[in-house]
């Protein structure tokens, strides 16, 4: 098993920190699988992440300028680690203005990823600075518990509202209750509500759009029978709510969510070169 | 012995950088108005961090000093020291980059006579604000260190080491300093139990280039507490002024210092002594004696560090401090007495390897303290005196003048 990655542009390596940096705010522990093409970030819905799970996605030829792996073996050429993203954040924080960052698999105490930062110095040696990062190797046997969530079956789909507005409303909500609800219909509009013994607050969202998904037959799924105006709705964890808004530091290309009334959120933040997805339940 | 003295903004600035800096070592400290300047001294619990920040009379818009004469002295006695609690001196300077905007004087005077000091703020708009802080009287604090018999000595701007420090959590305690004469590194420090599988570690490499003075006598690997010395980093960049490092093997002090005109700031730090190490090394004196008490002020810096640490009346050990016999003295008399550092008590605990003190075993004593030199002032002090029957002196460099100058080169 074998991996070794190079990042030289320092537009790609910011880019990069910033996607590592969201991750950390999502999960504190994760699995970051490695195949030829891509790297995602998983988290699976083990309750002890309160249910919540992510899968990101981002293609390694976006980022690296060289990238090398070798899998567990020749027909299952992948690699899957555990891994705390914080500490790749924290590894990566520093090398704003680095001539180049070199990521390697290692095992000398112990399986690590190792971080090498080449940092400008005032002599002609330039300075370096290496973080190991300790990970777990996911074996084989258990690659079946990362696979990537379906699209689940939802009431309701979306997009957004700007994302910025709703993070501050969704911040200050926070300050008032531990659980939100979302809800939305297919004419483009969503509420964001919370309620408590002292007071009820709603935030009307309008005119938002709903994107149309085609199902694989062609023909339009099943939300098209539904009358347009009926919510679906999901009362969630607020904190994770916001914990996802928080971490994006830039506005997607595309925003949405799909809502399964009473059961889970789901949502989805394109950017170029990277897809996210995040999944809540729903508090019953 | 009576003193005020004036600091204009820009003075506040890095005299509240000082205080800052010296609040990371202990929560008390030590402030010492002589004739020369003022010299600010702080010690931790466990004798494994001293700092002293000494400012030249020049320093200050207005400095003036007067001796006052104490008929109960045996001595002809200069000055005595005074010790105040940081957590009452911090909140005067609180905001430092606030302060130099808003306070266009700070006034600073002591009244022995009701042990009071006084710091009074002229702020803008006519607001002026008064502290007047009671101290506690106690012996006087000084290090020995002999900066000169150092075979390791680096000199750097602090930005590079703050630089440096970046790169490691807020939250690391230790770090290790390891210097050939073609490399410097500093890393994460780990030890034979360390969980690698939990622990992210980190390394910075550097060239010599990179130093203002590069001179590595012995090969070294140092680790001392990262902690402590962040505080020395933001003062010395708020002076700007370059940061010497002297330090030798490991478990010999590794002192951190910033020299100009107007000030002389030094940290003081004891390092890791391992004990294949000390076993080897033809100099074991600096690590404590395995009977002695001071074990236990060794021993306790890194049993402070661990939880459930048995805490053991400190009364019990003897003093913790060596005396070294000494041929000149700032103040005060040649008395051949044992001394001991002021009141800040080291609390002896229990430690990683053992349960008594007195055990024969130099596992014991990892942390290796430097030496202090108390000088005894007779009844001045109120604190109990826990003289041991017997103490050890440490060998250290020789206890020529050039001691005293290599910290306090501005005392008379």
């Amino acid at each position: 098993m074998r991996f070794r990655a190079k990042i030289v542009d320092l537009a790609c390596l910011n880019h990069f920190s910033r996607i590592i940096n969201t991750i950390a705010r999502l999960a504190k522990t994760c699995i970051l699988r490695l195949t030829v093409c891509k790297l995602y970030f998983i988290l699976s819905d083990k309750a002890a992440n309160g249910g919540a799970s992510m899968w990101c996605e981002l293609s390694q030829g976006n980022f690296f300028d060289e990238f090398q792996m070798e899998g567990v073996a020749a027909e299952h050429n992948e690699i899957y680690l555990e891994l705390v993203p914080e500490n790749l954040s924290r590894a990566l924080k520093t090398a704003q203005s680095a001539k180049a960052v070199k990521i390697k698999l290692t095992n000398k105490h112990c399986p690590c990823l190792r971080v090498a930062v080449e940092l400008p110095s005032l002599s002609s040696s330039s300075r370096i600075v290496t973080h190991d990062i300790p990970v777990g190797v996911i074996p084989r046997r258990m690659w079946n518990d990362f696979r990537e969530p379906s699209v689940p079956d939802f009431d309701v789909s979306i997009y957004l509202p700007v994302l910025k507005t709703m993070k501050s409303v969704v911040e200050r909500m926070k300050n008032l209750s531990n659980f939100i609800v979302i809800e939305a219909n297919l004419s483009g509009e969503m509420n964001l509500k919370i309620e408590t013994d002292l007071v009820s607050v709603t935030t009307h969202f309008k005119d938002l759009g709903n994107p149309p998904w085609a199902s694989e037959d062609g023909c339009q799924s099943s939300p098209q029978g539904r009358d347009l105006e009926s919510m679906a709705e999901a009362c969630i964890d607020i904190k994770k709510l916001q914990q996802l808004l928080a971490g994006q530091q830039v506005n997607p290309t595309k925003a949405l969510c799909n809502i399964v009334h009473k059961r889970i959120v789901h949502f989805i933040l394109l950017h170029e070169e990277v897809s996210l997805q995040y999944f809540i339940p729903a508090i019953a | 012995a009576a003193m005020k003295c004036v600091l204009g903004g820009a003075q506040l600035r890095v005299f509240g950088r000082a205080i800052h800096a010296i609040a990371r070592i202990s929560d008390e400290f030590w402030f010492d108005p002589v004739e020369k300047g003022l010299a600010l001294r702080s010690v931790n619990s466990s004798r494994s961090a001293y700092a002293c920040v000494f400012f030249s009379s020049m320093f200050f818009q207005h400095y003036c000093w007067t001796a006052v004469s104490q008929p109960c002295q045996e001595e002809k006695q200069l000055s005595l020291p005074c010790k105040l609690i940081i957590k009452s001196v911090l909140p005067v300077f609180r905001c430092v980059n606030v302060l130099e905007r808003n306070v266009e004087k700070c006034s600073i005077s002591t009244n022995p006579n009701d042990h009071h000091i006084t710091f009074q703020l002229l702020c803008r708009h006519g607001v002026v604000k008064t502290y007047n802080l009671t101290f506690q009287e106690c012996d006087p604090l000084q290090a020995i260190f002999a900066k000169h018999m150092c075979p390791n000595i680096l000199k750097v701007h602090s930005r590079l080491l703050a630089d440096v420090m970046i790169h490691f959590p807020t939250s690391q305690e230790e770090i290790t300093l390891s210097v050939t004469p073609m490399k410097v590194c500093f890393k994460s420090y780990t030890e034979e139990d360390t969980d690698f599988s939990r622990t992210m570690l980190t390394e910075i490499q550097l060239s010599p280039e990179e130093f203002d003075y590069f001179q590595v006598g012995v090969d070294s690997e140092v680790t001392f507490c990262l902690k402590e010395l962040r505080g020395l980093l933001a003062f010395s960049e708020a002076t700007s002024v370059p940061v010497s490092i002297h330090f030798d093997r490991c478990g010999k002090p590794i002192a951190f210092s910033i020299e100009d005109l107007l000030l002389e700031a030094s940290f003081i730090l004891a390092t890791l002594c391992e004990a294949e190490k000390e076993a080897a090394s033809p100099e074991p004196a600096c690590c404590p004696q395995p009977w002695d008490s001071k074990a236990d002020t060794a021993a306790s810096k890194k049993s402070q560090q661990k939880e459930n640490t048995p805490r053991r009346d400190s009364a019990k050990t003897p003093s913790a401090l060596a005396k070294q016999e000494v041929k000149s003295i700032p103040r005060g008399t040649e008395r051949d007495v044992p001394g001991r550092a002021g009141a800040a008590t080291a609390e002896a605990a229990g430690g990683k390897a053992t349960e008594t003190p007195y055990e024969k075993n130099s596992y014991l004593y990892k942390y290796c303290i430097f030496q202090f030199h108390s000088l005894f002032f007779g009844a001045v002090s109120d604190k109990e005196e826990a003289i041991g029957d017997t103490f050890q002196s440490l060998v250290t460099a020789s206890d020529t003048e050039e001691d005293f100058g290599a910290l306090q080169s501005s005392q008379v």
